[in-house]
């Protein structure tokens, strides 16, 4: 059926866009911002397998890093009440000088989506039935099941427990079972036992970048399920550092509260 | 047949992780076999330090023995182990392997180590001082042989409290012996400004199931070494 436009029809229609609830599956169809430049691809000569699209190996840096996680469009995660609470909560105690305190203050890994927003790089280490990947921000290793199902029960961890299969050149890794203790952003955007994450890697860019669509679902904290992109540059220049948060912690909290040194 | 030889193309690239055939694998997971709390040389000896490292050590050795904590022990601050004392440590340790690079993930406070092959180790004057130093492999036959260097002076070789300056340097020889179920480590220590004379340790790993899966230990939230 066609429909004419009318000003009445358009005047609807601007309404409808101007609510800011955007549907998931309008968000993840969204273009994000384009990322940084990549930098100067002056490592061509070390490009052996980049045809191959299943070949992850290798050092990659994140181009597009921001504390804060927004959905594709710029907004807030589609919090519920008591989400948007808790966040409010968070943004209020940084704003007033006493930041809660989360994983990453008491040098505990990061949980999972936020070890994957670091501005520190990452190796990516693929081996028969199994992803690895070493981060070098608080030598966090992330160790993810390759071709297995998610288990009924997942035993509860700071990474939790992560699962990954191919669809087609993507990989797509589930996980459950991340600590509760985690953030999923650095902002104050937090999660509940339910947290499930679906990530879908994929080489772009000539195997030059490595894009991750971050898709949460958490019923607690947010009303349905929501994506955040994160990008990488392959960087063959680069090495993992020695990252070694525990000594003279410079944000050593004290009863929960993150205390600046 | 062309979904076949789609299926067996989608398979070549699902199997295309790199192996080496002509350097032995070392690749799965190893427990410490024993206990090296206290690091000995290969003949069984206290090694061989000079007055000033020796005095150091009986003060660490008087304090544990009384059940105090020692303020040297960095591990007992969740600082990371150092080396050798992280291979001393009675955790599993998983060994990921292909040709450039031998990488070591120690369940003992999830610490990583980077081995990087056929590379020569930089002068030490151009090195870093970490905690872990920094860690080169070649192999001579049948053995992986890591030079490693570039290391702080404030960690211990062993929990015992064998002390360290900046200057040490570390030889390692990994083989595969005992038809493969067991990786021997054997350790040159070199510190003029600790030891009167370089020295050796020996270490050995027996082979885990290929089953396991290293476990998440988090010192700073549970520490096992705490005093």
């Amino acid at each position: 059926m066609m429909l004419k436009s009318t000003p009445l029809l358009s005047a609807a229609l601007a309404l409808a866009l101007a609510v800011p609830a955007v549907s998931y599956s309008q968000e993840r169809g969204v273009s994000y911002k384009p990322a940084p430049p990549l930098p100067k691809p002056v490592y061509r000569e070390q490009r052996s397998s980049m045809e191959n699209k299943r070949d992850l190996n290798g050092v990659w840096f994140i181009r597009d890093y921001n504390r804060r996680f927004r959905t594709p469009v710029d907004t807030l995660p589609p919090f519920t009440p008591y989400g948007k609470a808790e966040f409010d909560k968070r943004v209020k105690a940084e704003t007033d000088g006493k930041p809660y305190a989360d994983a990453s203050t008491y040098c505990w890994p990061h949980g999972i989506p936020r070890v994957m927003n670091s501005p520190y790089p990452i190796q990516i280490i693929q081996t028969p039935g199994k992803i690895t990947i070493v981060h070098e921000v608080a030598h966090n290793i992330r160790q993810i099941h390759m071709d297995q199902k998610m288990p009924d029960k997942v035993p509860t961890s700071f990474l939790g427990y992560s699962v990954a299969h191919w669809d087609g050149d993507v990989l797509v890794i589930e996980t459950k079972g991340t600590d509760t203790r985690t953030w999923i952003d650095e902002e104050g955007i937090i999660h509940s036992d339910q947290l499930y994450t679906i990530e879908r890697l994929r080489k772009t860019e000539n195997g030059e970048n490595l894009e991750n669509e971050v898709t949460m679902m958490d019923p607690v904290f947010f009303t349905r399920p929501w994506v955040k992109k994160i990008n990488y540059a392959w960087r063959p220049d680069l090495r993992i550092s020695e990252y070694v948060c525990e000594e003279n912690n410079r944000n050593a909290p004290q009863a929960g509260v993150t205390v600046a040194k | 047949m062309k979904h076949f030889l789609l299926a067996a193309a989608a398979c070549a690239v699902t199997l295309s992780v790199p192996t080496f055939a002509a350097d032995p694998s070392f690749s799965g997971f190893w427990k410490l076999e024993g206990d090296f709390a206290t690091l000995k040389t290969i003949d069984g000896k206290i090694p061989p330090m000079n007055p000033e490292a020796r005095k150091r050590y009986n003060a660490s050795v008087a304090l544990r023995k009384q059940g105090k904590p020692v303020p040297t022990d960095t591990v007992q601050k969740c600082w990371p182990h150092g080396l050798p004392r992280l291979l001393l440590a009675p955790y599993p340790i998983e060994v990921l392997q292909d040709a450039k690079q031998i990488t070591f993930l120690h369940e003992a406070h999830h610490m990583p180590r980077l081995v990087y092959l056929g590379e020569k180790l930089p002068a030490l004057d151009t090195l870093d001082n970490n905690y872990m130093g920094f860690s080169v492999g070649n192999w001579d036959k049948d053995t992986l042989v890591i030079d490693t260097a570039g290391f702080n002076d404030i960690t211990t070789l062993d929990k015992a409290g064998i002390p360290h300056s900046e200057a040490l340097v570390l030889q390692e020889r990994v083989r595969l012996t005992d038809n493969g179920q067991t990786l021997e480590d054997v350790i040159t220590v070199t510190d003029p400004e600790t030891f009167t004379k370089p020295w050796k340790a020996r270490i050995s790993f027996k082979k885990m199931p290929n089953d396991y899966w290293l476990k998440e230990m988090v010192c700073t939230d549970k520490n096992p070494d705490a005093a």
